[in-house]
């Protein structure tokens, strides 16, 4: 089922920065814990639980209620809409061009029948 | 046979190469005439009731596209270059899932004789954009979008 359009742009935007893409791509690992997860970045302990927290309203982690650990583990809903939009876009252009190629093909077998280059029947 | 392929060229463009087995003057038509591209535009099942090509640079393109399921999603374009029958450059919003606009894309397709046939290539590139949709462009990076279409795809398996 397609997201609204606003919660594409905040899936989007979650998406746009590198360190939350290796974030998605470790926990793609496996859930893990804040400090699994901060290992290897160059980085404090709140600016890696901000980034989790934005891919957490994005729908794009969900994070355990266990008091102390609270693993964290993503979701793959809201990805898959965002490749889904890139493939849609490719889409379009692909299958026009097949119809082009038959439009082709049909006005140039009607320009034979026709004797000379009749280039657009309906 | 007609080939298509996607593939990225530099700075997040979007490059689809086909080969037509037309000449190049028809295929150039089929673009440019309103009838022949209301055959033709927009994906398998969908009919195109409106479509009007003001073919001069600075001309409007409205095209409304209506799905099998009867939904129509308006889309609209302005000319930039028109180099009869070699190239056509326009502007077009790209519209989302619900025909919202999201960003706007300059397509560019050029049209090459190639014996008897004729090699179109065709490449979108976003210009303009809002900050939400910002992160959509890197998404046009074939790199970025493969590694994102694979992560996608373990996911949805789990």
């Amino acid at each position: 089922m397609p997201l609204a359009p606003d919660h594409l742009s905040t899936t989007l935007a979650a998406l746009s920065d590198p360190t939350r893409r290796a974030i998605l791509a470790r926990l793609a690992a496996g859930q893990a814990t804040v400090t699994e997860i901060a290992a290897p970045f160059a980085m404090s302990m709140p600016a890696v639980s901000r980034h989790l927290k934005v891919l957490e309203r994005a729908g794009l982690i969900t994070r355990g209620r266990e008091a102390q650990w609270r693993p964290c583990r993503i979701t793959a809903a809201p990805l898959k809409d965002v490749a889904d939009w890139v493939a849609h876009y490719q889409r379009f252009w692909t299958e026009s061009f097949d119809r082009l190629d038959d439009y082709l093909r049909d006005v140039q077998k009607k320009g034979e029948k026709h004797g000379h280059g009749k280039h657009h029947g309906r | 046979m007609a080939t298509g392929n996607i593939m990225a060229g530099e700075e997040r463009e979007l490059v689809l190469t086909r080969v037509f087995d037309a000449p190049r003057e028809l295929v150039f038509k089929a673009w440019t005439d309103p009838k022949c591209v209301a055959v033709w535009w927009g994906p398998h099942g969908f009919a195109n009731p409106v479509c009007e090509l003001d073919l001069r640079p600075g001309g409007a393109i409205l095209i409304h596209m209506r799905g099998s399921n009867g939904v129509v999603y308006p889309m609209t374009g302005v000319y930039q270059e028109v180099v009869e029958p070699e190239r056509l450059v326009f502007t077009s919003a790209a519209l989302d899932d619900k025909g919202n606009p999201m960003f706007e894309v300059l397509t560019t397709v050029t049209f090459a004789e190639q014996g008897g046939k004729t090699k179109q290539i065709l490449r979108a590139r976003v210009i303009k954009t809002t900050a939400q949709a910002a992160p959509y462009i890197a998404g046009m990076e074939q790199g970025w979008t493969q590694s994102l279409e694979r992560l996608a795809e373990s996911l949805a398996k789990t």
